[in-house]
């Protein structure tokens, strides 16, 4: 029966698509905290196993702008040049040795005395049920992280090396190190990851809040 | 032997537990798409750009597949589309097995936290589960198939 055998095909394909479409809409449907960016992630790349993340190096500072070499213009006389004012470049500011390290309770503790910002990675729905007092919601998962990133920015105004504590649900969590290489890449590098997570922070009896983000 | 095998209430009951176990591992991953992505993202084996077309697309595609089934039409399409995804779930086990990397399956959305050992535990039974469920495709593959003895058949339909 070819034309049988030529139809399964085809009716493989309107499959496809029709689970394509429904895939749009449904995900323009879906309320944000549901809905997933087309264009893809951007925390890591390239996307590495959990247990595998490796700290990523420090980015090196740009080098100072070179005198531009002016080879192709003709020998002019050259005027003798004047001297300019210089001009004291700031000093660097003091990169940690890890931008990314795990830190303890009792550290995350002591974070939190000294006014250091909290990001929760973990999704939306458990930063509602609880999360550490205080704390930014930044699902590194749901499809308006960079929003709440700039939000988060936009109020806080963190330093590149002013310290964050990131912290998910402990254990063999790793949003909280997705996270961190996202900030990691848009020139954060004094990034502090509390290894243990909301639950050492419930179980150590430190201030929670909890309700919407 | 065969004969019970093709026998058509044989078929359509694996028709429609092929459907029916598609269609439920289908709701919860519609319901929640960033934990598929996460779950996906686990396996270690997907670019970071192929995560959310993944995790929004193979779930209509499971749901319109068991729909299929369950519903009666399209039977080879939604069979052979079944049959492609079990192998490349068993595939995605297999491989994380081999190196001994312990992921949440995602099979039918979200789980509780579980310990390493669980998990490989519950990934073997998965890769036996997705083997089984792999047996009752090739047996509506093969009791569907095209038959130029018989005119009109409506496996197919």
């Amino acid at each position: 029966m070819p034309s049988k055998l030529s139809a399964t095909p085809a009716r493989m394909l309107a499959l496809a698509g029709l689970a394509g479409l429904a895939a749009l809409l449904s995900n323009a449907l879906l309320p944000v905290s549901r809905r997933l960016p087309w264009s893809g992630f951007r925390p890591t790349s390239p996307v590495a196993p959990p247990g595998k993340v490796a700290p990523p190096e420090p980015p090196t500072p740009a080098p100072a702008p070179a005198q531009p070499l002016n080879t192709t213009r003709p020998a002019q006389p050259v005027a003798v040049p004047t001297p300019r004012p210089r001009i004291e470049a700031p000093p660097p500011p003091a990169v940690p040795a890890s931008p990314i390290r795990e830190i303890s309770g009792p550290e995350a503790w002591k974070a939190f005395q000294s006014g250091q910002p909290f990001l929760d990675a973990r999704r939306s729905e458990d930063f509602t049920v609880g999360h550490v007092a205080g704390a930014w919601c930044a699902p590194v998962w749901e499809a308006d992280l960079e929003d709440r990133l700039l939000t988060f920015k936009a109020s806080r105004r963190p330093g590149p090396e002013d310290p964050i504590v990131i912290y998910c649900s402990g254990g063999d969590c790793r949003d909280s190190h997705l996270l961190a290489a996202r900030l990691l890449n848009e020139g954060y590098f004094h990034l502090l990851i509390y290894r243990d997570g909301f639950p050492d922070w419930v179980a150590a009896g430190h201030p929670v809040a909890k309700g919407q983000p | 032997m065969t004969r019970w095998l093709l026998h058509a209430r044989v078929t359509l009951a694996a028709r429609v537990l092929l459907g029916l176990v598609f269609v439920a591992a289908a709701l919860p991953k519609l319901a929640d798409p960033p934990g598929f992505a996460k779950a996906i993202w686990g396996y270690g084996l997907f670019p970071a750009w192929s995560l959310s077309p993944l995790a929004l697309v193979l779930p209509w595609l499971e749901l319109a597949c068991g729909m299929a089934l369950c519903l009666g039409f399209w039977i080879r399409a939604a069979a052979l589309w079944i049959g492609a995804l079990l192998l490349s779930f068993c595939l995605a086990l297999g491989i994380n097995l081999a190196r001994h990397h312990p992921v949440d399956c995602g099979c039918f959305g979200g789980s509780i936290p579980k310990t390493d050992a669980e998990r490989l535990a519950d990934m073997r039974w998965s890769l036996a589960r997705d083997a089984a469920l792999g047996l009752l495709v090739t047996h509506l593959l093969w009791s569907t198939r095209p038959r130029a003895a018989e005119p009109s058949s409506p496996a197919d339909g």
